[in-house]
């Protein structure tokens, strides 16, 4: 009953229709606040297939995304930790634009959508040197990092951070995906990195597919 | 604010056009074949030369029924509960042309003869577009019998769709056919009469000459209120002068003659003051309907209807080309958006190729698609303080969480569909999503979604009873020879004379 209450309030973006749900939902113990996640992942997925069938927009999409991450970090997340647990990801992903770009938007979809299909994503924003990546992915203990580069200009970071967790020990350590509108799954191959992917929905399925 | 419209003739000028029409029309007339339509001019005051069959049209005679022509009017489909109007403000999309072929890509020329399941599949694909609003009998049933073309579209259009529809007024007998026929669909004349369901062509042979036939078909469409849209097809320098302002002078003598003979056929019928002329190209003689010349034309002729407060017809999306080019992609676009930026009313001939001898459902999709881009051309851009959007510039440029962009902001939601065209075969992937989707081109994608309409097609349901009147009356008119119309027509001659050729009635 619950999930399609939550599923009018996803599509339309509202935020505080979505907080009451989870927290009467919880409260009248219909399920739990991890049970819920869960739930919302499903959500979150049949409205990437609504996009990806060119039934809604861009906008609708992110829209979604972001009302989800509000009610999870305000609303789930604290009570989760409330009763002592902590939230169960598909995954940790680290994720960023490389040195010396500075564009965000392709990168922060990628993030957004990951979140909103169960990952814990750490966007480190744009410009970030490799040396910061890897301290973060080490820190938090990321499975994957996701570079994204929007300029030719700073396509060879992405080598060069490779080419650091190698000069590390860590190389094998990390999955390291690559995206942005220069890049190419030839370039990936050429760089030796994981995976490429072309856009927000294709990164969510390729990571699934690193991560099983 | 809304696009400003395009001008080529100075206010000026305009009355300088309109003068000299006005003394061709006084001081030349019009050659008119028809004894009975003369007779109706000479009683009300035009002078006749029963021995020439020039009608010269005095000025006075001109502006009294100039007074009686609607502004506006609308059309309705079969059951009426589709309709749209046509005023001198609006823009509105159909078909229209000559397309005697169609595109066939199993042909080995990718082109054969057209057939009356072409024009069946033409008029179901018109029915399901967004923009296209109506058809006319453009995609010839080769394969039926050319005295009894006219019975048999009329039954296919009442059968496969839910817009109007439009003919040519090729004479009397045929036109009342159609009426007739329009009318057991619609539940009786007086419907008709009110709701106007068929639009009319009307097209004055160039130089200022009216055939009889044609004078013959717009007494019926003018008697009935149906439409009828008055448009010379004049070549520059061929059947008109080569400098567009004695074109445009030539014709709009050649218009305002027909628009004349409607008012006195029925004073208040409803008109277009329409064009398809063009030039003609200097190397081969052939008409260029998509050359830049004819926008100019075509914008000329939407200023003048303006000044005479008549509702215009234009062509748009018309080329030369023979193939699916680039050619066939500028002209199309290059004279459809240009005759919406004049403020052309009615722009036809969509679907059309290689001056409209050819169809492609394919191209009649595409045309669509680019009818809705030049609405939103059209609205141009508004501005107001939600437009302008000051709260929402000062919240995403200011949000310190990462990821903010307009992407998902309410206001990027209720406003997209307003502000841009979303386009539906127009491709804007990545070269990757675009490879993986079939690497496919327009036409290829214009292909399935015409697949896809005709597959899943429901055409409207008829009463058993106007099914079976509709087809008595096609076996009525498969009977009629040529003859039986020539004799009903008063056209006593074999032959039918156009400018400089001349073409053979064969009966076979």
């Amino acid at each position: 009953m619950f999930e399609e209450s939550m599923k009018k309030a996803i599509l339309e973006w509202d935020e505080d229709g979505l907080k009451k749900i989870c927290l009467s939902t919880i409260e009248n113990k219909e399920a739990t606040p991890a049970e819920i996640i869960k739930s919302i992942g499903k959500i979150m997925q049949f409205v990437g297939e609504r996009f990806e069938q060119e039934e809604i927009f861009l906008p609708d999409l992110v829209g979604s995304a972001n009302t989800v991450k509000a009610v999870i970090d305000e609303v789930l997340d604290p009570a989760i930790k409330a009763i002592g647990e902590e939230r169960e990801t598909r995954g940790k992903i680290v994720i960023g634009t490389v040195e010396t770009d500075v564009h965000s938007i392709g990168k922060d979809l990628v993030g957004s959508f990951l979140f909103s299909n169960g990952f814990e994503v750490y966007n480190l924003g744009v410009e970030v040197p490799a040396v910061k990546f890897i301290e973060k992915a080490e820190e938090v203990g990321a499975q994957v990092i996701a570079l994204s580069s929007l300029l030719t200009m700073s396509m060879d970071f992405q080598r060069q951070l490779i080419q650091e967790l190698e000069d590390r020990g860590l190389r094998n350590k990390y999955k390291v995906i690559v995206g942005g509108s220069p890049t190419s799954e030839e370039w990936a191959e050429q760089i030796g990195a994981d995976g490429w992917a072309d856009d927000a929905i294709e990164a969510v399925s390729l990571i699934k597919k690193l991560l099983p | 604010m809304k696009l400003n419209r395009i001008n080529v003739l100075s206010k000026d000028e305009i009355l300088t056009i309109h003068s000299a029409a006005i003394e061709l029309l006084s001081t030349v007339g019009i050659k008119i074949d028809a004894q009975d339509t003369r007779n109706l001019l000479e009683k009300h005051g035009a002078e006749v030369d029963q021995e020439n069959t020039f009608v010269k049209f005095p000025e006075t005679l001109v502006k009294e029924q100039l007074k009686k022509v609607p502004n506006s009017f609308k059309l309705h489909g079969p059951d009426g509960t589709f309709n749209f109007e046509v005023n001198t403000t609006s823009t509105q999309f159909a078909t229209i042309g000559t397309p005697v072929k169609i595109y066939d890509l199993n042909n080995k020329n990718n082109i054969r003869k057209s057939l009356l399941d072409d024009m069946i599949k033409q008029i179901r694909v018109v029915d399901s577009l967004e923009h296209i609003n109506n058809s006319h009998v453009d995609v010839w049933p080769n394969d039926v019998k050319y005295t009894a073309i006219h019975a048999h579209a009329m039954y296919q259009w009442v059968k496969n769709t839910r817009k109007p529809y439009g003919l040519g007024c090729y004479g009397k007998v045929a036109s009342q056919d159609m009426i007739n026929m329009a009318s057991i669909v619609v539940g009786g004349e007086k419907e008709l009469i009110n709701k106007p369901r068929l639009v009319g062509f009307f097209n004055p042979t160039s130089p200022l000459h009216f055939p009889q036939i044609m004078t013959n078909g717009l007494s019926v469409f003018a008697k009935y209120k149906q439409p009828t849209i008055i448009a010379p097809e004049a070549l520059a320098g061929s059947s008109a002068p080569v400098t567009l302002a004695g074109l445009l002078t030539q014709t709009s003598a050649e218009t305002l003659g027909g628009i004349i003979l409607a008012q006195l056929f029925n004073p208040g019928a409803p008109v277009f003051f329409g064009t398809v002329s063009c030039i003609t190209d200097m190397r081969s003689g052939n008409s260029a309907l998509g050359s830049i010349e004819t926008t100019l034309i075509t914008t000329g002729v939407a200023q003048i209807a303006r000044f005479y407060n008549i509702p215009s017809r234009g062509p748009g999306s018309v080329t030369e080309s023979k193939c699916f080019d680039l050619q066939n992609g500028f002209e199309r676009l290059q004279t459809l958006m240009l005759a919406a930026q004049a403020g052309i009313n009615y722009i036809t001939c969509a679907g059309t190729y290689e001056s409209t001898l050819a169809e492609a459902l394919e191209l009649l999709i595409i045309d669509d698609e680019l009818a809705g881009v030049v609405k939103r051309l059209l609205e141009g851009i508004t501005v107001n303080e939600d437009t302008i959007g000051l709260d929402i510039i000062k919240k995403v440029a200011t949000e310190r969480k990462p990821g903010a962009n307009f992407l998902g902001e309410k206001h990027t939601r209720e406003h997209m569909k307003n502000e841009l065209y979303i386009p539906k075969l127009i491709d804007r992937n990545r070269r990757t999503t675009w490879r993986k989707k079939g690497s496919k081109d327009i036409i290829t994608t214009a292909r399935e979604k015409v697949d896809q309409i005709l597959q899943n097609y429901i055409p409207p349901e008829i009463p058993v009873e106007i099914e079976t009147q509709l087809q008595d009356y096609i076996k009525k008119v498969e009977t009629r020879s040529l003859e039986y119309y020539k004799n009903a027509e008063g056209i006593s001659t074999s032959s039918i004379s156009i400018a400089g050729t001349e073409i053979k009635i064969d009966e076979k």
